[in-house]
């Protein structure tokens, strides 16, 4: 028997979502895309309805829901702005999922609290200038000194790192040890040695604040390490599991918006003395938007379905998010293209939604990475 | 005097309001097929509009005053979720009364099953705030019918609401004037949108929306409805034609545009 239906409850938390999005985020979504601008006063009142700590325990300061309530919440907001769609995701899904999945008692009540309550951001601070998808090319170092570890090194591509609280940096404790050298500390902003740059200016998902992180003669008490020393790479593994359903979820919202604005404008749109979506060469791009926005929510339910079930999800989630991005890139260029020179011009949504697209098949593993993974899974 | 022993007594004690709401078609999920009939296929189900303004407004009385709040509905079985809905807006409490047949009640017997409930269930009660009207029907009928069988006055087009040392006072709006009325608990007022801005719903009062006590009241533990004496005979779209009428700037063809207009009757 399978059943495909939301509980009563992640129906209503949709809708409420839905509606809070129609009103606090629609109305700045043009403008903080244009500005490059992080909406502190949207994420206090995100914070207040609970809505940045979803799949958190009630004792960690969370909802105490589960991960598809959290995945719906990242979908309905995406569908208004991908960037703050994305901001609760990796906030949520990687930041704070990481520091409960292997956080001690007294790292997840000092850290763990705050971010469940949003009264601070989490940021994942992995990737450096010359290791992308080659994880393992990465040179930041924590070297024991005393009760500290000193980090060195750059990161970058850093999403949250100007605007985070929290960081989560992951630095070689023992290069010589391979895949069980590298470890993971939780760092607060307002550390020494630790300072975030600019703010990129980037293609799309302009809000979203992400910089470069540089780290010198950083010290980090011991206290501050994640789990074990030298099990990073597998925490880093499971972030991006957690997280890569987020993404999926962000692209599935942009499909969907996708889908809206296309219907919407496709029936008002009259040429040749007809609405154009009465043109099978319209149509029948709608009708292909329309399944793959399908397909891609129910990859993305299933993954996160099966995190909730206490399975394994990790190639699920590669799955999700490939084929969501990958769908919200080829169908937001549609969009586009249905509306023509309108849909060319700023402020119209689909132009946003185009731009904000192409990140999710590159962040969180391309999707060549994806298809290493799922690779990976199915020739075991 | 009756009025002034009322108001003694209740001038000190915490309220117990009373909540009403229709749940009704989103009107967003409507559809109209090409043959300009209503497509009601794939709709969802919503508190009707100006009823989230009667809950919010119990829920922000009880805020100042203290009290407690109770939802009242009356619907089909189905309509749990708007139970949950009503609960996680702030009331602590519900009475769902059920049944497969409660689809299209007319005003008259809703009003008559929640005087029942009311009075046989609720007893002690100080405001009941219902909507001015529903979002689907909008017949302005159950808060007023409800109250006569109360037997308590009623107070409609509610825009703003206060409780004073057992009193109520209700800023209505009527036409080109608003109206200042006072009245002694308990009291039935239905309220327009102007009243107050509903909250979202957080998480959390979603997900402890079920955890509060729910009373499901059956058909059968009332006493018999009457038959309905409405009957919708038919439902339709409404029709917008559309027309289009090239003009140029000089004067004559100005002329004859607005003669266009008039001869189509858009203006006289």
């Amino acid at each position: 028997m399978m059943d495909f239906k939301l509980t009563e409850e992640q129906e209503l938390i949709r809708k409420n979502m839905r509606e809070f999005a129609a009103k606090y985020v629609d109305p700045i979504a043009v403008e903080i895309d244009e500005n490059s601008r992080h909406p502190a006063e949207l994420f206090k009142k995100l914070a207040e309805g609970d809505w940045l700590g979803i799949p958190i325990p009630i004792e960690y300061g969370g909802a105490g829901a589960d991960y598809l309530t959290h995945t719906v919440a990242v979908e309905e907001l995406s569908r208004s702005c991908a960037s703050t769609g994305f901001t609760v995701s990796i906030h949520v899904g990687i930041a704070s999922m990481l520091i409960l999945l292997f956080g001690n008692e007294e790292q997840k009540k000092k850290y763990l609290i705050p971010l469940a309550k949003g009264q601070n951001l989490g940021a994942f601070v992995l990737t450096e200038p010359g290791a992308g998808t080659d994880v393992m090319a990465a040179t930041t170092t924590a070297i024991l000194d005393g009760n500290d570890y000193v980090i060195n090194g750059t990161k970058t591509f850093t999403s949250n790192g100007p605007t985070g609280g929290t960081y989560l940096v992951f630095a070689w404790t023992d290069k010589a040890a391979g895949r069980k050298g590298m470890s993971a500390f939780v760092i607060p902003r307002e550390t020494p040695g630790m300072k975030a740059g600019e703010h990129f200016k980037k293609m799309g998902l302009r809000s979203s604040q992400t910089s470069e992180m540089v780290f010198k003669d950083c010290r980090v008490p011991k206290e501050n390490l994640l789990g074990k020393e030298g099990a990073g790479l597998v925490m880093a593994m499971a972030g991006f599991d957690h997280g890569r359903v987020g993404i999926a979820a962000q692209s599935v919202g942009i499909l969907q918006a996708a889908l809206d604005e296309s219907i919407r404008y496709s029936k008002e749109r009259v040429q040749f003395g007809a609405p154009i979506a009465r043109q099978q060469a319209i149509s029948w791009m709608i009708a292909n938007m329309a399944t793959d926005l399908s397909a891609a929510r129910l990859l993305t339910y299933h993954a996160a379905w099966l995190k909730d079930q206490k399975q394994p999800f990790s190639k699920e989630a590669s799955m999700a998010k490939l084929f969501a991005a990958e769908a919200a890139m080829r169908h937001t260029i549609k969009a586009v293209q249905i509306q023509g020179g309108y849909g060319y011009i700023k402020g119209a949504k689909v132009e946003r939604l185009m731009r904000d697209a192409k990140i999710t098949e590159i962040y969180e593993g391309t999707s060549e990475a994806q298809r290493m993974v799922i690779s990976g899974n199915v020739l075991r | 005097m009756f009025f002034a022993d009322e108001v003694e007594k209740r001038r000190h004690a915490m309220p117990t309001i009373v909540a009403c709401f229709k749940w009704v078609i989103d009107e967003a999920y409507i559809r109209r097929s090409s043959s300009g009939e209503l497509d009601f296929s794939s709709v969802d189900y919503k508190i009707s509009e100006y009823d989230r303004n009667a809950i919010e407004e119990a829920v922000r009385l009880k805020e100042i005053h203290g009290g407690n709040v109770i939802t009242v509905t009356v619907g089909v079985p189905e309509a749990t979720k708007g139970v949950k809905d009503a609960l996680s807006r702030g009331s602590d409490q519900a009475y769902f009364i059920a049944d497969a047949s409660f689809r299209n009640l007319e005003s008259s017997q809703t009003a008559a099953i929640l005087a029942e409930v009311i009075r046989s269930r609720i007893v002690s009660y100080d405001l009941i705030i219902c909507g001015e009207g529903s979002s689907d029907l909008y017949a302005q009928q159950v808060g007023a019918r409800l109250a006569e069988h109360l037997e308590i006055p009623c107070i409609s087009f509610v825009q703003k609401l206060s409780m004073e040392g057992g009193r109520l006072i209700a800023e209505r709006k009527v036409e080109q004037y608003t109206e200042i009325t006072a009245t002694p608990l308990p009291a039935l007022v239905t309220v327009l949108p102007e009243i107050n801005s509903p909250r979202i719903p957080g998480v959390k009062d979603t997900l402890t929306a079920s955890k509060k006590p729910t009373v499901t009241i059956k058909k059968d533990e009332l006493s018999p409805i009457g038959e309905a004496r409405l009957q919708t005979t038919g439902i339709s779209a409404s029709r917008m034609d559309r027309t289009c009428e090239k003009f140029g700037t000089e004067a004559a063809e100005l002329t004859r545009f607005v003669e266009s207009l008039r001869k189509k009757g858009a203006i006289r």
